[in-house]
Formats: C-alpha cells, structure tokens, sequence
C-alpha cells in the first residue's frame, strides 16, 4: 500500500495542485480582507462569528470549481496517458481508486485546515474581540469536509469517464451556481436537500437576521442540522461504493 | 514441451457478440511466438485477458504454470512486462520519471532504470517530458517500461504501429535480441506478416476470434509448397501431356501450373513437353508467401 501511496505523488509532481489550492486560499482570504473591510469595530468584537458565516457562503462558491480542477489535475493524466492498462497490471484497479480518494482527500483536509489557520491569524491581526470558538472550528470542518467529499468523488468519476476535461470543469462550475442559489432557500426547501452542492448551506452553523430599517446584520448561533450531515454522509459513503463498483468494473 | 503461456478455451462475449473463441493458446519458454490476425480479429482482447485487464467470459488462462484468478493475478503478472496497442505514460514527467514510477509499484533495484534506458536506447533522453517524445520514442520508453523488473514473459501488443521503417528495424532486433540476451519469452502480436517473418520462431493465426493455426514458423512455411508455371505455345497439348504422366495441371491466365517435383521428375518431364511439340518456352517456379499462406487460411485480403 506504501508504494503505491508514494507512486501517487510521484505522478503528481508537477501538476501544481498544491498551487492551485494555494490560489483558491489566496482569494479566498482576500475575499475575507474586503468582508472586514467594512467591518464597524463593534463588529469586529464578534469578528470570528462574522467570519465563519461569510466563509461558508464563499466555500460554497469557490469549492465546486476548486475540486473540479482538483480532481481533473489528479485523474485526468491516467486518461490522457493510456496508462490504466500498464498501472492495473502492477496495482489493484480498486487500489489505484483509493489512492486517488486519498490523495484528494488528504488536499481537501489541508484546504480546509489552512483556512482555520488563515482565519485564525486574520483574527489576530485585525484583533477580534472574542476568542475563536471550538466547536466552531469543529462543525466548520464538519461542514467543508464530507461535502468536499462527496463533491471530489463526483469530480473524479466524470474526469476519470471524459477525456475532455471541459465537461468536468463545467459540472463544477454550475454547481458553484447551484451552491451559491441553495443560500436563498430555506432548511425546509428541497432544494438545498436534492443537489450536493447545495449541502454546504444546509450544514450551516450560524444564522443572521437582517434588520431593514437599521440596515445591521446579526450572527447567531445555530444548531447543525444533524439530520443533514447523516445524509451527507450516506450519500459519501453510498457514493464512494457506487463510484468504486464502476471504476473497477470498467473494462480497459 | 514447457509452456509460459497457456490458455484453455479462451472466450470472450460483449452482449450476443463473441470476439474470442475458444482460443488455446500454447507459447513456449524462451521463444518470440507472433501472434498474427487482421485488424479486429481478436488479437488484443485476448492479450488483455492474459494481463487480466478484461474479463474472459469463460475459459481459463495459464502463465508460468499458474492459473490466473483476481487473488494471484498480480503475483504472476509481476513476472510479467506489457505494452498494449499505443504507449502509456505520463506526459508531464520525464521519461526517467515515468520509468521510476514502473519501477517503485514492480519493487524492482534502482539500478535497473539505468539498464532499461540503455537497452532501448534512450538514455539521452531520459530527462526530457514524455510528451515531447517522438512515437518511436514514447514506443521505447513503453517497452522500457515493460522490461522493468526483469519479466520472463514480455507481452507486446504492435510494438511498431506508427513507427518509421528505421523504428520498426530497431524495435524488431530489440525484440529478437531478448530471449536470447534475457531469456525472456516475448509474445508480440501484429498485422504485419512480414514482420513476424523476420521474429517469430512460433506463431499462431487468429481470425474471427479462432485460432486457426499454431505451430513453428517453420510450419507455416511448409504450407507453401513450390509450385511451377510452365509457359507454352500449344495449352491442349502440354494438357494432355501431363494428363499422360500423371501430372494435375491448372490453367492459369499466365500459363499451367503444376506441382513442385524433384529435379529429376522435372527434367523428365520437360523433355516429355518439347518432344510432344508443347512449344516449351519458359519454365517458373512459384514459391507461395507467407501473405499468401495467411490469407488462404483467414480467407481475408480487406483487411491486409
């Protein structure tokens, strides 16, 4: 198993992905920089609740089209290159599927590990009043997490079945818009329940209400739906079978 | 004899379609046995059922002695080194990397990166992307590839396909050169009769998904008895001649064909013409080659 975790790496020596996620984090925390830029420093208190609400917002835009890219850069050189028929002679088809959920899966902890840390030390240096809270950090890991996932392993079997790498790239980018729409919807509404880009909102881990007339918007709290990531996780781990059974059932 | 190969009704079927079947394969140790058969007849699909990437709808496979199955597949295709219809290889590494790659999943020594490079002839190149390889060249870094942990079994699916005469002439002694040099058994398959001409000790036809023919090259070659065309002024008479002698001649549009004979039946029977007034002027002898030979067995010139 070792060896074959080391050949992935080795393939993905100059396929940049750790630049590409370093860009996304980039703008992402850019992104972040002109929330707080118009911050009151009354806001700046509860800087860390601010910051998390509006992160996930940004995760569910930016992650669909991230891991797309992701996925592509690590499945789509097996395809290009014919190189199924030589790699399966020397590895397990089913092996090889798991190397690459790992790989992606290893990435997209890191992601969201480094946004914490980016998010933590934007903290210090635009001093927030409340410390960061725990079970923030945990159910904002539990948020990006599982849904990364699901979204990754979904990437990965449309690189792995179209050469062309635009169809990929574009399921990605219309479940940004997909993501980014379930947000005007309501827990209740199907909407945010049918389409897996749409789980990031349902995950959601503070609210806010909108005041009209005072034109001030306040976080608080909410409890996660617990229901939600039960079937988020279903659907990773029914996934995960479902696209396993298919990669290693495909003939060369 | 001893085997490398052997397989026992061979079959393989995409939905009512049979592509493969029954096929006994029998190539044995040490030698360069050329699989021949059209374009679509079944070549490659029974290749990949040896290397287990495709699934044989029945029928079973030996190699090394082993009967392959999903549990030991791995273990008897470590001693095994493949290059299927085009190349494979990672376009974004260099050649050294791509053969590093082979190397760490075969568990085989550093060194024999090194060996390998230098045996196709590309070590020059090794530090160049595989995507700017030429075809002869990513064709040489894929058998680089397969020769990595020293296999006793190479299987080589058209190793020439698009490669330049100068190409084919390298790969085709590289090829030849292995069993004796490694000991290693090389199964190659093409379309290309000549060119199994020049390689195969053994070699077997398939066609329609059939094997219809196995057996030394030598073999193949005898199905080509010699034959002679005699050219003559007066058709009737040389008929009727050879009717006298016992000898079964054909009407052809050059002239009559009859069998090869010794020379000293030969002789007889020229003097037999030119004294019966055939009007002897030309005598030829007709070797039959080996394109002939195979496409009076597939009985298909389309495809050739």
């Amino acid at each position: 198993m070792l060896r074959e975790w080391k050949t992935e790496w080795m393939k993905l020596r100059r396929r940049k992905v750790g630049m590409l996620l370093l860009a996304f984090l980039g703008f992402t925390g850019l992104w972040c920089a002109w929330v707080l830029s118009d911050a009151d420093p009354e806001d700046l208190i509860d800087g860390y609740r601010w910051v998390f609400a509006n992160l996930s917002m940004i995760n569910t835009i930016l992650l669909p089209t991230m891991i797309a890219m992701m996925a592509s850069r690590i499945c789509d050189m097996e395809i290009k290159g014919n190189t199924l028929k030589l790699i399966c002679t020397m590895e397990k088809k089913g092996r090889l599927f798991d190397m690459k959920v790992l790989t992606g899966g290893l990435y997209l902890v890191l992601y969201v590990a480094a946004e914490l840390a980016l998010l933590y030390l934007g903290g210090l240096a635009y001093g927030f009043g409340n410390p960061i809270q725990l079970r923030h950090v945990l159910y904002f890991a539990i948020q990006n997490v599982p849904v990364s996932l699901v979204l990754y392993l979904l990437q990965m079997m449309l690189s792995f079945w179209f050469e062309n790498q635009i169809i990929p790239l574009a399921a990605g980018i219309f479940g940004s818009f997909i993501g980014l729409f379930s947000w005007f919807f309501s827990d209740t509404n199907l909407f945010r329940w049918i389409f897996v880009w749409g789980h990031y909102s349902l995950l959601h881990f503070i609210g806010n209400t909108w005041d009209e007339e005072t034109r001030i918007v306040t976080y608080y709290n909410v409890e996660p739906n617990w229901a939600a990531l039960c079937l988020v996780l279903a659907v990773l781990i029914g996934g995960y079978l479902v696209s396993k059974y298919l990669f290693v059932r495909k003939e060369i | 004899m001893k085997y490398i190969v052997e397989t026992k009704g061979l079959c393989k079927s995409y939905g009512n379609k049979q592509v493969v079947r029954n096929v006994d394969l029998k190539v044995p140790k040490g030698c360069v046995y050329g699989f021949m058969g059209p374009n679509g007849a079944g070549k490659s699909t029974t290749l990949k059922m040896l290397l287990g990437l495709i699934k044989a709808s029945s029928g079973k496979a030996e190699i090394a002695g082993k009967e392959m199955n999903q549990k030991n597949r791995l273990e008897i295709l470590r001693e095994t080194g493949s290059l299927i219809e085009s190349p494979s290889y990672y376009g974004h590494l260099t050649g050294r990397e791509n053969l590093e790659i082979v190397r760490t999943l075969k568990n085989a020594p550093e060194k024999e990166v090194d060996q390998v490079l230098k045996l196709v002839r590309i070590e020059r190149q090794q530090n160049k992307k595989a995507r700017e390889y030429s075809l002869g060249m990513k064709q040489r870094l894929g058998l680089a590839a397969a020769l990595i942990g020293r296999p006793e079994l190479l299987i080589l699916d058209e190793p020439t396909n698009g490669l330049d005469p100068a190409g084919i002439q390298e790969i085709r002694e590289l090829i030849c050169e292995l069993p004796k040099r490694m000991g290693i058994t090389v199964l190659v398959s093409s379309h290309l009769l000549s060119e199994m001409d020049q390689m195969a000790d053994y070699v077997g036809i398939i066609n329609h998904g059939q094997l219809i023919f196995q057996d030394k090259l030598d073999a193949l070659h005898e199905h080509s008895k010699s034959k002679l065309l005699l050219r003559v002024m007066n058709r009737t008479v040389t008929l009727k001649i050879l009717e006298n002698n016992g000898v079964e001649g054909r009407v052809t549009e050059e002239g009559i064909l009859i069998p090869g004979f010794s020379d000293d039946r030969t002789a007889a029977l020229v003097s037999a013409l030119a004294e019966g007034g055939a009007g002897l002027y030309r005598i030829e002898e007709r070797q039959k080659s080996l394109e002939d030979i195979f496409l009076s067995l597939t009985g298909r010139r389309e495809s050739l």
